[in-house]
């Protein structure tokens, strides 16, 4: 995608949203790391396996003080997200 | 005629109540320990039932199967390998769909399965209603219907399950189909896997290795690598058609199918009231009161398990001790007597820790996990226990940790991996206890002032956090990033609550009593033998030469591993005087030297016996040297700087 048609389509990170706003997954980038000691698959796999897989449509409901973890709404579930991986998490916003 | 074995495993998410539907199958015919080699906690319990003795395994509260976490790998081998007769899945009512995502993994796996669709109550609350029969046909597994923390549903679900194997025939999985391009190369792989050696199904490798799953992809690569490329080729081909990472796109599907079951089988109706649970949410998350509200639980439970704990451990301490002179008299004050006696010491040390400390605590940790307030507290501090390298669950346990070391380690059970878990633990052993600040208030804070105890303590807080902040770089293994589920908030069932605190408790008398009785035996040992002084003496290049301290020093720091509040009473006795305001070669210097050495230079011998629960024998050893070094090392350089100082 060109940076056009990020503006034109409201992509940006989860973190971006405002508290009730409701985005849908575009795409995640927290990386597949390859953490052999523990036999990872990585952030990715962890979010994707919690129901943030791309398409899926997530709420904000709010975000802990002091630049902590959000909290979303997805799949009819609560979650706590810590800000580092909401910010690799892009969303288009529903208007 | 014998008996007939059978083996069932319970297989969920996290907080669905698989552990209630646990313990009113099992009752008291139950061991909570660790899987072999791993500490990850094992619930197995046995049970008999319409002829059968039934093994009944509590695996671990997962969300996927696949190698995210220890806790999956072990879940998934367990399921492969020792194939149960038949798997209890516990699913939450209330949240159908991301738990259809793990049944989905589950029934890919092709074991015979009984759906527990547990907290229907929570669900219809809530306004979700469950068409269990269409469910049953679009899964092809059959459902029971579960109330579990009021025993509702849970005989039936037995009864099903042992159907469910002794009919093997009348249950068959409805195959789930992946999206056209998916599942076309899913079949083409699981062709060419069809005919290799594995304990997992082929269909089950060929979706993993789509997946990227480094554990099937080695075990496929060591018996024919060819595969490995052909699945390599398949999934670019799969990337390319969908423009996401393979295995974004298979979690995707199987997501997607299961919100289209979860969709078709609820039907929305407007709750009945008004949730008491969501206004309580609100309230313990918001940025005001849900700080107040932590305050005051955390300094309430605090307050209470550290008054009425040394209340009653004084209590049962006295009691205990009241019985010396009769074991004097039956064993006589010789070196057995001694010798015996020690043995008891140790024993008596055990139960005053375990009875009024570690009990009410594991009781408490449970309430609050449970009910779903820890999740709350892990969001509300993640930002704060995270400049520490820590996660946000591991503040109530760090907090703990300034009562008792012990409770706090065993504690530190909540926490998700054993990175974090390890963390957690060394960070604790490392925070001032009661029985420290006996020592650190009744030297330095006596005859040094207030002020230089406040110092010690804010000097040992910013220890914690830079030491906490290095093992957390130094570690092996990914952080893991904050992701949890803050679940509805319920009322814990008492029962599970209690006899879980009942297996886990008697899990550490098993090694803590031991090591405490040995480490008591030990040291009365060495007293009898005379050893004592010459250990001191061989000590004193490290006491006396490079912490200036009174060669003396070393035999208190050697008790102080048994119970460090004695520590300053010991020293009392050893320096003949309970007056330290003027004692030659044991001055205001040494003085603050010897309290910061006792605050870190070891952990009491029952944390060494929690950690060794927790984390196991070898990186407990691994803490324990790493503290007497920093702590020698620390101890020196005060001295050093200390009289520089007091020179100018």
């Amino acid at each position: 995608m060109k940076v056009d048609d990020y503006m034109e389509k409201h992509v940006v990170p989860l973190t971006a949203l405002r508290d009730g706003e409701t985005g849908i997954i575009t795409s995640v980038k927290a990386g597949y790391g390859k953490g052999r000691r523990r036999g990872g698959f990585g952030v990715e796999k962890r979010l994707m396996d919690m129901g943030l897989t791309p398409g899926t449509k997530v709420t904000v409901i709010k975000s802990a003080p002091f630049h902590g973890p959000l909290e979303i709404l997805v799949r009819d579930s609560r979650l706590a997200l810590g800000r580092g991986i909401a910010e690799k998490i892009f969303v288009e916003v529903e208007k | 005629m014998t008996k007939k074995k059978l083996l069932i495993a319970l297989a969920g998410n996290a907080n669905v109540g698989k552990s209630v539907i646990f313990n009113y199958l099992t009752g008291l015919h139950q061991h909570i320990g660790n899987w072999p080699g791993k500490t990850v906690e094992k619930a197995e319990g046995t049970l008999h039932f319409k002829g059968y003795t039934i093994d009944i395994i509590d695996l671990p509260g997962i969300y996927s199967l696949s190698t995210y976490s220890l806790e999956e790998l072990i879940s998934r081998r367990f399921i492969a390998v020792n194939k149960p007769d038949v798997i209890i899945n516990v699913v939450d009512a209330s949240v159908l769909e991301r738990n259809l995502y793990f049944t989905l993994q589950l029934m890919e796996l092709e074991t015979p399965m009984v759906i527990a669709l547990n907290q229907i109550d929570i669900a219809n609350r809530k306004g979700i209603q469950i068409n269990v029969e269409k469910l049953e046909k679009l899964l092809g597994v059959p459902i029971i219907p579960t109330i579990a923390i009021r025993g509702i549903g849970i005989f039936q679900l037995l009864e099903k399950a042992i159907e469910v194997v002794e009919k093997k025939h009348v249950v068959k999985h409805v195959p789930m189909r992946f999206g056209e391009e998916v599942e076309e190369r899913i079949l083409k792989l699981a062709e060419m896997v069809k005919n290799i050696q594995s304990q997992y199904p082929p269909r089950y490798i060929a979706i993993k290795l789509l997946e990227g799953d480094e554990e099937i992809e080695r075990e496929v690569l060591q018996l024919n690598p060819e595969i490995i490329t052909a699945a390599g080729r398949l999934k670019e081909e799969i990337e390319k058609i969908h423009g996401h990472p393979c295995s974004t796109v298979i979690v995707a599907e199987r997501y997607e199918i299961a919100g289209r079951i979860a969709r078709e089988v609820q039907m929305l109706v407007p709750p009945i009231k008004p949730r008491l649970g969501e206004r309580l949410h609100s309230l313990t998350t918001h940025k005001v009161t849900g700080y107040i509200i932590m305050a005051s639980s955390l300094l309430l439970i605090f307050y209470s398990i550290f008054t009425v704990g040394s209340y009653v451990s004084d209590f049962l301490n006295i009691f205990l001790y009241s019985i010396e002179p009769l074991f004097y008299n039956f064993f006589g004050v010789g070196v057995t007597g001694k010798l015996l006696w020690s043995m008891m010491e140790g024993m008596i040390a055990g139960i005053t820790i375990v009875l009024p400390y570690i009990a009410p605590l594991y009781i408490i940790l449970c309430f609050l996990e449970d009910s779903g307030y820890l999740s709350r507290v892990a969001f509300l501090m993640d930002n704060v226990m995270h400049k520490m390298g820590l996660h946000g669950k591991a503040f109530i346990p760090l907090l703990l940790g300034y009562g008792c070391n012990v409770p706090a380690c065993l504690g530190c059970r909540i926490m998700e991996t054993e990175r974090e878990r390890l963390l957690a633990t060394f960070v604790i052993t490392l925070v001032p206890c009661a029985s420290r600040t006996v020592i650190i208030l009744g030297l330095v804070g006596k005859y040094l002032g207030v002020q230089w105890a406040l110092m010690l303590y804010i000097f040992n807080l910013a220890v914690v956090i830079v030491l906490g902040r290095l093992a957390f770089k130094a570690l092996p293994g990914e952080p893991t990033a904050l992701i949890m589920e803050m679940h509805d908030y319920k009322w814990p069932h008492l029962k599970t609550v209690l006899k879980q605190t009942w297996f886990r408790l008697f899990e550490f008398i098993k090694i803590g009593f031991p090591t405490i009785i040995i480490g008591s035996f030990t040291i009365k040992l060495l007293e009898v033998l005379d050893l004592i002084k010459p250990i001191t003496l061989a000590l004193s290049p490290i006491t006396v030469t490079w912490l200036g301290l009174p060669m003396i020093t070393g035999i208190t720091l050697i008790f102080g591993v048994l119970r460090k509040e004695l520590m300053p009473v010991m020293l009392a006795a050893l320096l003949e005087t309970t007056d330290f305001t003027n004692v030659p070669g044991f001055g205001p210097i040494q003085m603050f030297v010897f309290t910061l050495v006792s605050m870190f230079y070891i952990p009491c011998i029952a944390t060494i016996a929690a950690l060794i629960r927790e984390i196991g024998w070898r990186k407990a050893l691994f803490i324990t040297v790493f503290e007497i070094l920093f702590a020698v090392v620390l101890g020196g350089l005060a001295f050093r700087i200390l009289t520089l100082i007091s020179i100018k």
